[in-house]
């Protein structure tokens, strides 16, 4: 059967997507600054809450349940949670002893909100973060681009302060909304009625400019403290007018078609597996179509709750959240060993798919050519340091992969934290050396080819890479 | 007024002496909800009703110095003192000044353990507080508690300011545009405060993302709403029983039966053709039918003597082939009957739709939106109708294929859901007649589209008509009068989209759109007034019906509403008495319940549950609660009811879960219960027990947390550091019951203090399972649901804990539900500065008799949904 994109719509989902089309390739915009390299340059963050499992050396689960590998750079060895990525060993690398210094006595519940921020978002009080790395780098790449990032989480939505469901935040600190259902992701992308979106487009200008001059009127009539409220909209609007802007130069070029043969739109969370790949393809094919170089997914949410919970169902286990409570269970090492693993497997599969695929502009295939990053902001049980970070690819600039890098002093073993089956983990005195994740993530930009040299307050590089 | 309230301590204090003996069992909850009632601090004491006050208050320091500080010093500060300073709290450094000094919080917390005389622990007796000095100090911090209430309230700035909830912004295009459809599915949720209420200003977002979705819905939504054109031809289809049954018999005669023989017993009780005038049956389970041309739809022909036999959990499966529109409403018209009356048997249709998308997969799901009774005698069948939007439900995709594979074609099923006995006498659904017919328009144009472009003299000129459209429009976009200047903005738009469509109306549509995502549609807005107010300032009429039908309704005000509102009635007395009543009795009111009652009890949680695999199950424990609230409202029932009541609300399925006999049919009705039921109030409700418990097993810890935070609004602190995590693998700990390794746990030094005050109230409800079935035994071992609060309290199960709420904790209830009320009717979360007036509601509340419909009308009255 015809499986292009567009035989599948229906015009019910077409309505109003208008607004945002535009589309990638767009030649003349490319050949306008030949001074751009054609070759994309990407980068996807995987984000999975809960951390992992560190069991003690002394525990018999230390050898095949720890999350870490034992070893060396080189000759580093991985144990069964992530031995499904052996057969990517060349493309990538792990790293221990990082972490945001402004969180690392901060409850691991509150952590998904500054991972790719570095943000002191603290445990209490006043809540403000800071832009996200993802969005560092959609600033400078998002214009090249139709969308200048996706933003995916299973929950969706923002979430709330300490408790997001989005990884990405703008530069004013606020949470970007992740989409979490597969065919609202794949419409965004590759369904449009283009035909009168430039008439739709003009239109939708007079209609900002309405909306603001009557939001203006409306504020003059309101508190001092609901302006401050009011004003969110008023950004939102702004927001909307800059995608116009964007959008306008988009507008006559065709949609790309793409090979929908790997997804499953109606996947839910429930259904794990399905939904991860389709999620994950969905990435793919972004990339692959040159509609975004930039993309976030947050696979649940810290501490549990809705869907997220679910996802363990996937390898047969209960609970995401109570699987890294239970590790002092029967089986409990294994089993949250089991599910990182799985997270793991998806990750892989979707590198390796990067990989199989030569990259359009013939500058190797596109794994090279993207950093696809995978972690969580805590590691043993809550504990808020030694986060457990995966990043795959990136050789075409810079990365040199197929090692296992540990950062810090006297945590070689990664024993530091380990074993803590309590909640107070999180708060034990930790005397090991880290170093603040912040450099990576200048060096990850960096090569990225955004011209900086300090991150959430960190200035510096992270030798070694 | 200080002996004054000494007095009634001392009273509160008999009552405890006499319910520590051994009455506590001698008397019924009812009676005990008498009891407790009588000592009520709210009932005695007319002047904890906050007045107005002329002067500012100032700290009565002097009180603490001369008194409190001593009596603090000698029963606290061993504990809250230099040298231990528990909970980090110390006596002897509070500011005694509450007005403003820094330690308000901490003194509520004095207060809060001192009322509640949890505090000092009742073992330590060297440090025990005279019942008279406990008194004293309650009465001063209440005073000065109260004060600091007052001054802050008009000091510190409140907002009801804030964007509609994604269920209220559904709710609202629903009514503004007359669409019965879900329509703003695609919002991202909405995240709950720490109440668990979802429409709490401070935590309502807006993002460019969002507001280009409420864009795209709007404008979806309105063309839904209108048409163009001509009226589109339909597709039709017409089943008569009279027709298939000739058909069939005339294929293959011999296949018929004789339904009288009882031989033919099991060719009966499936889905069949029956002659009545023969006796004569035929097997028939749907088949595929045909659209027909030139059929018209609304037909009531002759009553056949065939008919479709359905039994229970039968249906017809009609293949429709491929020829249903992709958009507009598929109305299914059946005219049905019952075979048998028996009162306690129910029948119903439901509709299915589905399609085999391959060899060996299919999908199908249920589209009507409930169960239709049937209700007519099988010798006078009624009609009965189905509106199934096509476009909101899964269709096959494979549907305009060229190729023949996979499957093009898809399915409806009509189900009888009944609970039918399997008697001599079975009752059966029997239909004669089946039209199904999309896009099916009541009228042409529809109404939706007629409220929008109505008839005007003016029609002919679109300067003028598009004002009066626009003028009518807006007014109820906004929820207030237009002024002509902004009607001219608008139509400056409409100029400008003009050109660009073949129509007015497509032009205008355009513009109305844009209406629908101006900020004074999304969120409830509250001007700033000039004239001087004493106090906090009043909300405009206008605003006033916006906020009364967002509590009322999860929507919009109506016409009737908004125009008492700018005719300035609404708020005399007798108008807004019988508007509210008008609003209660409308079926918007429904919507009340439902959202208040799924967000104060945290009903979301029942959702990520995964043991219930009874999807009928888990659904009526999902409405229980909220069929209950509505039984308590509508009959304004005291809300002691929600602790305890002498009936319970149920329907068949849930019925039978509970061992609840003779209750029939799915829809929730009161039914009285034996104390031996162990049901009663909302505590005790599956639902609540079956999403607090861990899957398999109940969680104690999870029940006391809901019912600290749900019930009693008292919620626990977050666990301290060093929590030790029970550790499973130890032999010792495998061997204990739950009940032994909770006290286990607890008996650690960093989980007392915690768990001292959540696990025995979770402990309580031990009787009932994961399940939310009531249990005397726990793996052959007697369940003991026994246990002691932190006050020495002894709670005897779920009746040893509803007997202390209803004779101990009335007050601290009543409080929390008009907290909790009040908090979402105002769509902000109450701070530290709402206490007076939350005082003061309870204690007027408390006086008339505490009914639910009660507590309704007093906070629409009160100074606080009144003010900005």
């Amino acid at each position: 059967m015809n499986n292009k994109s567009n035989s599948l719509n229906r015009r019910s989902f077409l309505h109003g997507t208008g607004l945002a089309l535009a589309l990638p390739w767009f030649e003349t915009f490319a050949s306008a600054r030949p001074e751009v390299d054609q070759t994309p340059k990407r980068f996807v963050s995987v984000y999975h809450p809960d951390g992992v499992g560190l069991p003690l050396k002394s525990d018999p689960a230390w050898k095949d349940w720890s999350w870490f590998p034992r070893g060396g750079e080189k000759d580093f060895e991985l144990t069964k949670v992530l031995d499904v990525l052996e057969p990517l060993r060349s493309d990538i690398t792990i790293y221990s002893g990082l972490s945001h210094p402004a969180s690392r006595q901060v409850h691991g519940h509150s952590n998904a909100d500054q991972y790719l921020t570095g943000a002191a978002t603290g445990g209490h009080g006043p809540y403000k973060n800071s832009i996200s790395l993802d969005q560092v780098y959609a600033e400078h790449a998002g214009d090249l681009t139709r969308h200048a990032s996706l933003v995916m989480s299973t929950n969706g939505g923002v979430g709330g302060p300490r408790g997001a469901q989005t990884q990405s935040f703008n530069r004013e600190g606020r949470p970007i909304p992740a989409m979490n259902k597969p065919k609202q992701i794949f419409d965004m992308l590759f369904v449009t009625s283009s035909k009168d979106a430039a008439a739709r487009l003009a239109r939708s200008k007079s209609a900002l400019d309405l909306l603001i001059e009557n939001t203006k009127s409306l504020g003059r009539q309101l508190s001092g403290h609901d302006q401050e409220t009011l004003k969110q909209y008023l950004d939102a609007v702004r927001d909307t007018e800059v995608k116009l802007a964007k959008a306008q130069r988009w507008i006559d070029t065709p949609i790309p078609e793409v090979d929908t043969r790997n997804l499953h739109l109606d996947a839910e969370p429930k259904e794990a597996r399905l939904y991860f790949q389709t999620m994950y393809e969905l990435i793919y094919l972004s990339f692959l179509s040159d509609s975004t170089r930039v993309a976030t997914f947050q696979l649940g949410r810290e501490n549990g709750e809705g869907p997220h919970d679910l996802l363990s169902q996937a390898v047969g286990l209960g609970g995401a959240h109570g699987l890294t409570h239970d590790v002092k269970s029967p089986n409990g090492w294994q089993n949250l060993g089991t599910y990182n693993r799985y997270q793991a497997e998806e990750f892989g599969r979707f590198a390796q798919r990067l990989k199989d695929t030569p990259e359009p502009t013939g500058k190797g295939n596109m794994l090279d050519n993207t950093l696809a990053m995978h972690g969580s902001a805590s590691s043993s049980f809550h504990l808020s340091r030694n986060y457990p970070i995966i990043t795959a690819g990136g050789a075409n600039f810079g990365f040199t992969n197929g090692r296992y890098l540990k950062f810090g002093k006297g945590n070689e073993d990664n024993q530091a934290g380990a074993g803590i089956v309590t909640d107070a983990g999180w708060q034990g005195k930790v005397d090991v050396e880290e170093l603040p994740l912040a450099k990576l993530f200048v060096t990850i930009l960096q090569r990225l080819g955004v011209e900086t040299d300090s991150f959430a307050g960190d200035t510096g590089t992270l030798s070694g890479i | 007024m200080k002996i004054l309230t000494f007095n009634i301590l001392l009273v509160f204090i008999c009552f405890d002496t006499i319910l520590a003996a051994d009455e506590h069992t001698a008397i019924t909850l009812q009676q005990a909800k008498e009891v407790g009632r009588a000592k009520s601090r709210f009932l005695k004491a007319a002047d904890v009703e906050t007045k107005a006050i002329d002067a500012i208050p100032t700290a009565n320091v002097a009180y603490h110095a001369e008194s409190v500080a001593a009596i603090l010093n000698k029963s606290c500060l061993a504990c809250h003192g230099p040298e231990h300073s528990e909970g980090r709290l110390r006596v002897d450094e509070l500011n005694p000044d509450l007005l403003t000094g820094p330690d308000v919080e901490r003194w509520r917390e004095v207060y809060n353990v001192l009322s509640n005389s949890v505090m000092p622990p009742e073992d330590e007796s060297d440090y025990a507080l005279a019942d008279t000095d406990r008194g004293n100090i309650v009465d001063w911090l209440s005073d000065e508690l109260n004060k600091a209430s007052l001054v802050r309230r008009n000091t510190k700035e409140h907002s009801s300011f804030r964007r509609l909830t994604k269920y209220e912004y559904n709710y609202a295009l629903q009514d503004l545009l007359g669409l019965p459809y879900a329509l703003a599915n695609r919002l991202p949720p909405e995240t709950a405060s720490e109440d668990g209420f979802k429409n709490s200003s401070d935590l309502l977002q807006m993002s460019a993302m969002q507001f280009e979705t409420y864009r795209e819905i709007g404008l979806q939504a309105l063309k839904r709403a209108t048409v163009s054109g001509e009226r589109p031809e339909s597709v039709t289809y017409i089943i008569s029983t009279q027709e298939e049954m000739e058909k069939l018999t005339g294929k293959d005669p011999a296949k018929t039966f004789d339904t009288n023989d009882d031989s033919n017993s099991k060719q009966r009780n499936q889905q069949h053709l029956f002659n009545r005038e023969t006796s004569q049956g035929i097997q028939f389970s749907g088949g595929k039918a045909k659209p027909q041309p030139d059929a018209v739809v609304g037909q009531t022909p002759a009553v056949s003597p065939v008919v479709l036999v359905l039994p229970r959990n039968k249906e017809l499966k009609l293949d429709l082939d491929r020829f249903l529109p992709d958009e507009g409403i598929m109305r299914v018209r059946i005219r049905a009957g019952r075979s048998t009356m028996n009162p306690d048997e129910y029948a119903s249709l439901r509709l299915i739709f589905s399609a085999h998308t391959s060899n060996n997969a299919n999908f199908s799901q249920t589209i009507s939106e409930r169960d239709i009774p049937v209700t007519a005698s099988s010798d006078n069948p009624e009609f009965i109708h189905f509106d199934i939007p096509l476009s909101d439900i899964q269709r096959n995709p494979f549907r305009k294929l060229t190729t023949t594979f996979p499957r093009r074609d898809e399915f409806l099923h009509i189900r009888n859901v009944s609970n039918a006995g399997a008697g001599e006498e079975r009752l059966n659904v029997l239909i004669d007649y089946i039209e199904i017919s999309a896009p099916f328009y009541e009228q042409w144009p529809p109404k939706t589209h007629t409220d929008i472009f109505f008839a005007s003299n003016n029609k002919g000129d679109e300067e003028v008509y598009g004002r009066e459209v626009l003028n009518r429009f807006l007014r109820r976009v906004w929820r207030r009068p237009v002024t002509a200047d902004e009607v001219d903005q608008f139509m400056g738009l409409f100029a400008k989209y003009r050109p660009e469509f073949s129509t007015f109306e497509d032009a205008m549509l355009e513009v109305l759109a844009t209406a629908l995502a101006t900020p004074e549609f999304l969120y409830l807005t509250q001007r700033t007034t000039t004239e001087a107010t004493e106090g906090p300032a009043r909300i405009s009429d206008v605003e006033f019906a916006s906020r009364l039908s967002v509590f009322l309704w999860s929507s919009i005000p109506d016409d009737e509403l908004l125009q008492l509102a700018e005719q300035g009635t609404l708020r005399n007395p007798e108008v807004l008495v019988a508007q509210v009543e008008r609003m209660l009795a409308d079926p918007r009111s429904k919507r009340f319940p439902q959202n208040f009652v799924q967000q104060w009890l945290g009903m979301d949680g029942l959702d990520s549950v995964t043991h219930i695999t009874d999807e009928s199950l888990k659904e009526a424990m999902q409405q229980e609660p909220v069929a209950f609230f509505d039984e308590v409202l509508r009959h304004n029932h005291s809300i002691m009811d929600f602790i305890h009541s002498d009936y319970a609300v149920v329907n068949e399925r849930l019925a039978a879960h509970y061992g609840i006999r003779n209750v029939y049919g799915p829809q929730f009705r009161k039914v009285s219960i034996e104390p031996q039921t162990n049901r009663g109030g909302l505590l005790t409700g599956a639902a609540v027990l079956a999403m607090n418990s861990d899957g398999k097993d109940s969680h104690p810890l999870k029940r006391g947390v809901w019912m600290l935070e749900r019930i009693i609004h008292d919620p626990p602190p977050p666990p301290p550091p060093n929590v030790p995590e029970v550790d499973l693998t130890d032999p010792e700990i495998l061997k204990m019951t739950l009940k032994e390794r909770i006290a286990d746990h607890r008996n650690k030094a960093a989980c007392v203090s915690c768990h001292s005050r959540i696990d025995p109230w979770g402990i309580a409800f031990e009787n009932y399972d994961a399940m939310g079935k009531h249990r005397t035994h726990i793996n052959n071992k007697p369940v003991d649901a026994t246990s002691e609060l932190f006050n020495k309290q002894t709670l005897a199960g779920m009746d040893g804990l509803k007997r202390y709420l209803l004779t101990d904790r009335q007050d601290q209830f009543a409080r929390a539900m008009v907290h909790k009320m009040t908090a979402y009717a105002l769509g902000r979360p109450l701070a530290f500065g709402d206490r007076a007036d939350i005082d003061s509601l309870t204690g007027q509340f408390f006086r008339n008799g505490d009914g639910l419909g009660d507590l309704v009308h007093l906070i629409i009255n009160s100074d606080i949904f009144n003010s900005k």
